[in-house]
């Protein structure tokens, strides 16, 4: 038996990148460290077939998701926005986030300071530009 | 063994039965005619029954669970912040949203939506205070628009603080005139100055 899988490379209208502008760079470094749980656009490698850790994945992505998606972004509210987007200035300074199971299983997923102050600096523009909208 | 099993069962099984063969249908029968009870009370019992099941909270129990979080990050005491996080989230669960219009519902279930989130973090994050002070920051704005909004069933300050949260600062909602930092706690308990009073 296995967890049911949402990996469509298809983009929605709520994604994220369709509500704030997202340089190149910055979606190089969300893709590799942050979609895999926070979108609906996982990668899933050939061990999630594999259980208990296929269930262990899957457990990380739906509460992933719950906490974040940045494919429904789009359905939250501005105010909600604002506050994810604080949630993940707060998890990359104070270095819970990415997992460090994802990390372990993830090499390219470990955020450089440089990566970091720069996520935190695209926050920030993200923010600015939706406070307006607020 | 066996016997003294078998003989506790029949008895068993004899008093079972016959206490149900002692009910009868009319000594079950609540008719009013019988009762000494009113049919005016007997009316207001049913719609009690009815009352709580619904929603019958009010933003006063919102704010109420907000302040005792706000008092126990003043003592930096983060497992009394938790439990009002939970205590939070119990009154949002609980607001009656029928008496509110169109418009109020949407600006309520705006602010809602969000300011729960914060409520289970900080309820789910107790010992971690720093976590808790991030979430507190935002659901003090969120609280701030629900009381300007609907009134906070008393007068409240809105306190500000530059220093913290590196320089950007933050606000937090009071009751009291006197200032007490929830973000610094004990470190910088008076840091900070009222903005705004709230009536």
């Amino acid at each position: 038996m296995q967890p049911v899988k949402n990996d469509s490379n298809h983009i929605q209208d709520s994604d994220i990148s369709k509500i704030v502008f997202i340089p190149d760079s910055v979606m190089y470094v969300l893709k590799n460290t942050c979609f895999d749980c926070h979108s609906n656009n996982t990668i899933y490698p050939w061990y999630s077939n594999v259980q208990p850790v296929g269930w262990l994945m899957a457990r990380h992505i739906r509460k992933g998701r719950e906490e974040l998606n940045f494919s429904e972004f789009g359905s939250y509210s501005t105010r909600r926005q604002l506050s994810k987007l604080n949630g993940i200035t707060n998890s990359i300074n104070d270095d819970i986030m990415p997992l460090s199971s994802y990390k372990l299983m993830h090499k390219n997923s470990i955020l450089s300071t440089y990566e970091k102050e720069m996520l935190i600096k695209w926050v920030q523009q993200a923010s600015d530009s939706l406070s307006v909208k607020k | 063994m066996r016997i003294l099993i078998f003989g506790l069962a029949i008895v068993a099984t004899t008093l079972v039965v016959s206490k149900n063969t002692n009910k009868s249908p009319e000594s079950l029968n609540l008719s009013i005619s019988d009762q000494s009870i009113s049919k005016t009370e007997n009316a207001n019992f049913m719609t009690s029954l009815v009352t709580d099941e619904e929603n019958t909270g009010s933003i006063k129990e919102i704010v109420s669970a907000y302040l005792q979080m706000k008092n126990a990050f003043t003592e930096d005491n983060s497992t009394g912040a938790a439990t009002a996080g939970k205590k939070l989230e119990a009154a949002f669960k609980n607001f009656d949203k029928s008496a509110l219009t169109t418009d109020q519902k949407k600006t309520y279930e705006d602010v809602e939506a969000d300011a729960r989130e914060h409520a289970e973090h900080i309820g789910a994050n107790g010992g971690n205070i720093a976590h808790q002070r991030e979430h507190f920051e935002f659901l003090s704005k969120d609280i701030y628009d629900l009381i300007k909004t609907f009134g906070g069933g008393q007068v409240l300050y809105r306190d500000f603080d530059p220093m913290v949260n590196k320089g950007k600062g933050a606000y937090w909602i009071s009751e009291t005139k006197e200032i007490k930092n929830p973000y610094m706690g004990k470190a910088m308990l008076t840091s900070g100055t009222a903005k705004e009073e709230i009536k």
